[in-house]
């Protein structure tokens, strides 16, 4: 523990409270992803419990991992359920029961004993076994289920709200309508992982946590504001109102994650000035992530990477001569890349449609025209041969593509009704390489004349 | 062959003297590329050595290293030349990282530290012992990598051009966890290294005190 801590008093208090304050958190989870199921009769009775029997098989694992750690290597072991609890809040819950084991395992043997134990970990334990399993088998996640919880499955149809969001800004009927109104994103009625749905729970653990004076308020109040002052600007030069920055404060783990992970007492600064910073970068690196990267989410990536900064963080922020220069310099800095992140994010907007289509050959042959085009997505160039008759798409076929999701977009038919009248919104929701696919038969209908914006 | 065993111990270049490491990176997927690779490493690194004890006191000091450069290319030509005629897959399999055994530092550091200053017997027990050295590292982290990245251990596939026969065994029948494809990657590489690289320290020490 740091020379912060007088006693071992305030710590034991700091851990109770920040259980308290998630056990509402746990139950709304058991409510929506296990009540709410049974009784519309989409899960059983092991459905009904799995919610509360996941947090509770992750805070008895890393227990028993970290009392055996401890007991070979005859050190003390503290709060060691703490990880078990946020990993089984953070992951999807559809994760296959021993990828979620797995992740406890890690995150404490890797995150918290390697470092030396409680006190000298440099990363959050729980996100280290979180991302570990979201890289290394999200291909599985995904196909057993991901986000969605057995009710959702039938009712939504549709992936986490935030992986709407890839090539263009979206609007209010592709962003939000397909899951009510705002107010669902608020009370928590979305899909998502279990912990970060309810945004109302987790701003009164927030207040909670002010009253108990156990949180380092600074951290979330920057990383939040940050995030929404800048989606904000981001929604107003592309003409979207006040509800867009809502929406991405309320959307994935950004509520939960700024509140109980970037907080986490031993990874984050100590100095006011430190935490201001840490607050300050991390929401510039969750919206980049959330923009300009292929990933819909953003929050843990940012507190790892940002983890490994605070000891330059708190260096900044201890007061002496320097102080004042160093303080002006750092907040230049951070003035200035949230001003080229905003260009680079709007830019990315923009471009989109042009660069990334490309027309090979196109031959024409009794009234049939007939395209090879190219379009980039995500994963790669998809290559695709379209024949035109009479001002109409008459058949696609997609050539080359080095992304195994495509022959999934081509099996579901999306395109059909596509092909009949371009300006319906079939595919508001699918994947990325749909989208892609989209875009290239919608510029080659532009490039045909058959398509006016 | 005591004096070997004590070098591929003492001075083993992939986990004590950390040499040589993007190669052992690169072609640790398969079982089978990782023992040839080492079986290619062997054979360079045996004739440098000899012919550059042979000529140690041909030399002048200040052009060692192009002369070394010059003998070491020779070698690892001659060895492409020959793999790309007979086995083809496998020159394949390996690719940039064959021709790049020129450059590889531990050929080039043993070489200059041992070979141009010690007789030919030598010279020939250190390029043995490193070499040997070098094959079981790049053996068990291709082990471990590809038992977990891919379920499998080949250890006869690009080889089946000579032997007329494939021979790949799956280790665990099909489950969630295994293949974890980021063993495969070069991130889950470095994991590998480091976790095998304690291992080897703490049996060492572990011998060492006995």
């Amino acid at each position: 523990m740091g020379p912060f801590m007088r006693s071992d008093n305030k710590t034991d208090k700091m851990m109770h409270t920040l259980i308290i304050a998630l056990i509402p958190i746990v139950l709304f989870s058991e409510y929506k992803n296990g009540i709410i199921p049974y009784m519309e009769n989409k899960t059983d009775i092991i459905g009904l419990c799995y919610p509360l029997i996941v947090v509770i098989l992750g805070m008895l694992t890393t227990y028993l991992t970290e009392l055996i750690v401890t007991k070979i290597t005859k050190q003390k072991s503290y709060y060691s359920y703490i990880p078990g609890l946020f990993i089984a809040l953070v992951l999807p819950l559809n994760t296959p029961i021993e990828i979620f084991l797995l992740a406890c395992v890690l995150g404490i043997i890797v995150g918290k004993m390697l470092y030396g134990g409680f006190g000298n970990n440099i990363f959050n334990p729980a996100l280290i076994g979180c991302l570990f399993v979201l890289t290394a088998y999200s291909s599985i996640i995904t196909s057993n289920g991901g986000y969605l919880n057995s009710y959702e499955v039938d009712a939504i149809s549709h992936a986490t709200p935030l992986s709407n969001i890839s090539s263009t800004i979206g609007s209010y009927d592709t962003l939000v309508k397909p899951y009510g109104n705002l107010w669902n994103f608020f009370l928590g009625f979305i899909p998502g992982a279990p912990g970060e749905t309810c945004s109302l729970l987790c701003l009164i653990g927030l207040i909670y946590l002010v009253k108990k004076e156990v949180i380092k308020v600074k951290i979330p109040l920057t990383y939040i504001s940050t995030v929404f002052i800048l989606t904000l600007i981001i929604g107003l030069m592309n003409g979207l109102g006040i509800w867009y920055p809502c929406f991405q404060v309320l959307s994935g783990g950004l509520l939960f994650g700024s509140i109980f992970m970037a907080t986490d007492p031993v990874t984050s600064p100590v100095t006011g000035f430190g935490q201001i910073l840490y607050g300050l970068c991390l929401g510039i690196l969750t919206v980049t992530f959330r923009y300009l990267t292929p990933y819909p989410e953003g929050v843990l990536t940012s507190i790892l990477i940002m983890n490994m900064l605070v000891f330059i963080l708190d260096k900044i922020g201890v007061r002496n001569s320097n102080y004042n220069k160093k303080k002006i310099i750092s907040l230049l800095v951070i003035f200035i890349s949230m001003i080229g992140i905003i260009f680079a994010i709007n830019n990315s907007f923009k471009k989109n449609n042009d660069e990334n289509f490309n027309i090979i050959s196109k031959t024409t042959k009794n009234n049939v025209t007939t395209y090879i085009a190219t379009q980039k997505s995500f994963r790669g160039p998809i290559k695709a041969e379209i024949k035109i008759k009479k001002n109409k798409v008459i058949s696609y076929e997609v050539l080359e593509s080095s992304d195994e999701y495509i022959n999934k977009v081509i099996n579901m038919n999306y395109l059909d009704d596509l092909m009949v009248d371009p300006n319906v919104d079939t595919i508001s929701g699918a994947t990325r390489s749909s989208t892609a696919l989209k875009q290239l038969i919608i510029n080659v209908m532009k490039d045909s004349g058959i398509y006016e914006e | 062959m005591k004096q070997i065993l004590k070098i591929v111990k003492s001075d083993n270049p992939i986990f004590v003297l950390m040499l040589g490491l993007c190669s052992s990176l690169a072609v640790t997927t398969k079982v089978e590329n990782a023992f040839l690779m080492g079986l290619c490493v062997i054979i360079v690194l045996l004739f440098s050595e000899i012919i550059a004890s042979i000529i140690k006191k041909l030399v002048p000091d200040n052009v060692k290293i192009p002369v070394y450069i010059v003998i070491i290319g020779t070698f690892v030509t001659i060895l492409e030349i020959i793999l790309d005629k007979y086995i083809h897959s496998l020159y394949e399999a390996l690719s940039i990282y064959l021709p790049l055994i020129v450059v590889n530092c531990i050929v080039l550091g043993r070489v200059l530290s041992v070979a141009s200053k010690s007789n030919l017997k030598t010279s020939i027990k250190d390029s043995l012992g490193i070499g040997l050295g070098y094959t079981i590292s790049l053996l068990a982290i291709s082990l471990v990598r590809e038992i977990i990245g891919s379920n499998s251990i080949t250890l006869i596939d690009s080889l089946s051009e000579i032997t007329g026969f494939k021979l790949v065994v799956n280790v665990f029948p099909k489950n969630n966890l295994i293949p974890m494809s980021f063993v495969s990657s070069p991130a889950g590489a470095f994991i590998i290294l480091g976790i095998l690289m304690a291992l080897f320290k703490k049996v060492g020490t572990k011998n060492e005190s006995n």
